[in-house]
């Protein structure tokens, strides 16, 4: 078996997520990667966008520094703009599955990349303790896309029962909410984390241990989650990476971002 | 050349000139793009802090160097943005430290609905139903009311009349001032944007005053040659400021790369109050004019930036491209 990093498995699992065909949107860093790596390995016929509007492209030159940077623009078929993108590909529900990140990730998969407070919002908040990046395109990919893929690092402070700020949403409150408030998409459908895979029970919406990576463990996972999380009874060891797959993800990953350790 | 422009179609004016005379303290600017990396009017927010500009109501999709820079001079009250970062360059220290400590007060939206804002301005409708941002708590949480939380006022939630179905209501934007990056504009301000237009196209129509910063000047021809290119026409333009490397140190696609050594530099100066004064000293200070800026950058880091893999993107359109010669003639005429 090649050796591999646990950043390089992650991203692999992610890639996983991507099936032929789909119409699909990426942010930047990690999910980029990721997104290109099922590309180059079991998804040629994907058809993936940035929300910049910036379509047919491959990145040149190293990892972009963003959307629109000129390592993604140097090698596109279209270049449109926000309501394109965000609008009539995305907002409209016509997009197959998004991949974000996540700062903080609760239960429900709601999404925090707003700031944090310490607590979840009310109306004493004050001032935010951190302020991060905010939403971006991220809150128009939860709320529309067919399904979402969360990506996370895995930490005790991250994984809360409730987040502090719900930029993109989960399931909300739970089974109901996104209809409740008229949300048209599917919602996550997985959380590809450092240590393993979650996702939603289906009657509770809750996110439950799907499965571990080989140099994880259930016991980690549960002590690394900072709400009851629960179990699958499928739960199993995510299979490694294939050299295929690492040999796909090595040729998207030019400058070698995923291989420090 | 400049013989054949009627004054009414030269609307040439100094970067100097553009923010003397479109931006007081108070007003709502909107920056264009509002992107973080990419085509941006950086040079644009760099006078507004030697003309010290103040109390700014700044509303873009994303911060930039630019509302990074405005933050930390703090002539940022309020920013409404769907995006606070600078990607994969990091957390925005200057908005950051105006956030945290309550100089600048952050209202957040999301890049759709920051857009569809601007298009809700362009069309002067009251409002613009959306079916995101409902349900999270960029609808619920008003940075500038905090204490109404659950927030009813921010996104009002309103039923679809045909459907019945809940959405929410956005309003609508009309900055006072936006300074557009363009890549190529003519002396009149019919451009060409190079890359992703983010939503450059509807803020044009949104914004009561339109204000090109271009990379470069080109002659009225190329509008003749490519006009489905000219997304934004000169009949919604107000002045045309010429200024080459106008985003730097982020990029503009066709022309330029962002430059990685001083986008560190910047966003690392901006953590503490003491390093933005000193970047202020030495980098926005002493730039009195284009020129000066160029200097600034040096001939070297020009050579290297501009070797980039986008620059095919532009050959299609460099043989209207003006001399800096042939621009101060034409700008010259419209001092008279």
């Amino acid at each position: 078996m090649s050796e591999y990093t646990r950043q390089e498995m992650m991203a692999i699992a992610t890639g996983r997520e991507i099936r032929d065909g789909e119409l699909a949107i990426f942010g930047v860093g990690l999910s980029m990667l990721a997104g290109f790596f099922a590309q180059a390995h079991h998804a040629p016929n994907i058809r993936s966008l940035t929300e910049g509007g910036v379509y047919g492209a491959t990145p040149v030159g190293g990892l972009p520094w963003g959307i629109e940077c000129n390592r993604i623009s140097a090698n596109a078929t279209s270049f449109t703009g926000a309501l394109d993108a965000l609008g009539f590909l995305v907002g409209s529900g016509r997009c197959d599955v998004g991949i974000i990140g996540a700062a903080q990730v609760d239960k429900f998969g709601n999404v925090n990349t707003t700031a944090i407070w310490g607590d979840p919002l009310s109306s004493v908040a004050g001032l935010p303790r951190t302020r991060l990046a905010g939403a971006g395109g991220a809150n128009d990919i939860a709320s529309s896309c067919g399904r979402v893929v969360i990506m996370a690092a895995h930490e005790k402070k991250r994984f809360v029962d409730r987040v502090d700020y719900i930029s993109s949403p989960g399931f909300l409150d739970g089974p109901g909410s996104r209809r409740r408030y008229g949300l048209i998409g599917g919602g996550p459908s997985v959380i590809v984390t450092t240590l393993g895979i979650l996702r939603p029970n289906p009657k509770t919406l809750e996110f439950e241990i799907s499965a571990y990576f080989a140099f994880s463990s259930i016991e980690e996972i549960l002590s690394s989650t900072g709400w009851n999380l629960q179990v699958s009874p499928h739960v199993h060891v995510v299979p490694p990476p294939s050299p295929a797959e690492l040999k796909a993800l090595r040729s998207v990953d030019t400058t070698g971002m995923l291989q420090r350790k | 050349m400049s013989a054949t422009l009627s004054k009414r179609k030269n609307k040439l004016i100094s970067l100097s000139d553009a923010v003397s005379r479109y931006v007081s303290d108070g007003i709502q600017y909107a920056p264009g793009s509002g992107l973080p990396v990419g085509a941006e009017s950086v040079a644009f927010g760099r006078e507004i802090i030697r003309q010290k500009r103040k109390h700014l109501h700044v509303v873009a999709n994303c911060s930039s160097q630019q509302l990074n820079l405005l933050c930390a001079a703090g002539a940022v009250d309020k920013a409404e943005l769907g995006f606070s970062g600078l990607e994969v360059y990091g957390f925005a220290n200057g908005l950051r430290r105006a956030v945290e400590s309550g100089k600048t007060i952050l209202e957040d939206y999301s890049n759709l609905s920051m857009t569809l804002r601007f298009l809700g301005g362009a069309l002067n409708w009251p409002f613009v139903p959306a079916t995101v941002n409902i349900g999270s708590d960029i609808q619920w949480y008003q940075a500038s009311a905090p204490e109404l939380y659950p927030s009813t006022t921010k996104i009002p939630e309103i039923t679809d009349p045909f459907s019945g179905r809940r959405l929410g209501a956005l309003s609508p934007l009309r900055p006072d001032v936006a300074a557009i990056h363009v890549t190529f504009a003519d002396p009149s301000g019919n451009a060409v944007m190079l890359g992703t237009e983010w939503s450059r196209f509807e803020l044009s129509r949104a914004a009561k005053k339109v204000i090109l910063v271009a990379d470069h000047i080109v002659s009225p021809a190329l509008a003749r040659q490519f006009p489905n290119l000219i997304r934004i026409p000169d009949l919604v333009v107000d002045a045309v400021v010429y200024a080459p490397f106008a985003a730097w140190p982020q990029s503009s696609p066709g022309l330029y790369d962002s430059d990685e050594t001083h986008m560190k530099l910047l966003n690392e100066a901006l953590k503490t109050e003491a390093g933005y004064l000193d970047y202020k000293q030495r980098f926005i200070d002493p730039v009195e004019t284009p020129e000066d800026l160029l200097h600034l950058i040096g001939e070297e880091k020009i050579e290297t930036l501009t070797r980039g893999p986008t620059s095919f993107l532009a050959d299609p359109f460099r043989k209207w491209i003006l001399s800096p010669a042939a621009v101060s003639e034409i700008k010259g005429d419209n001092h008279e």
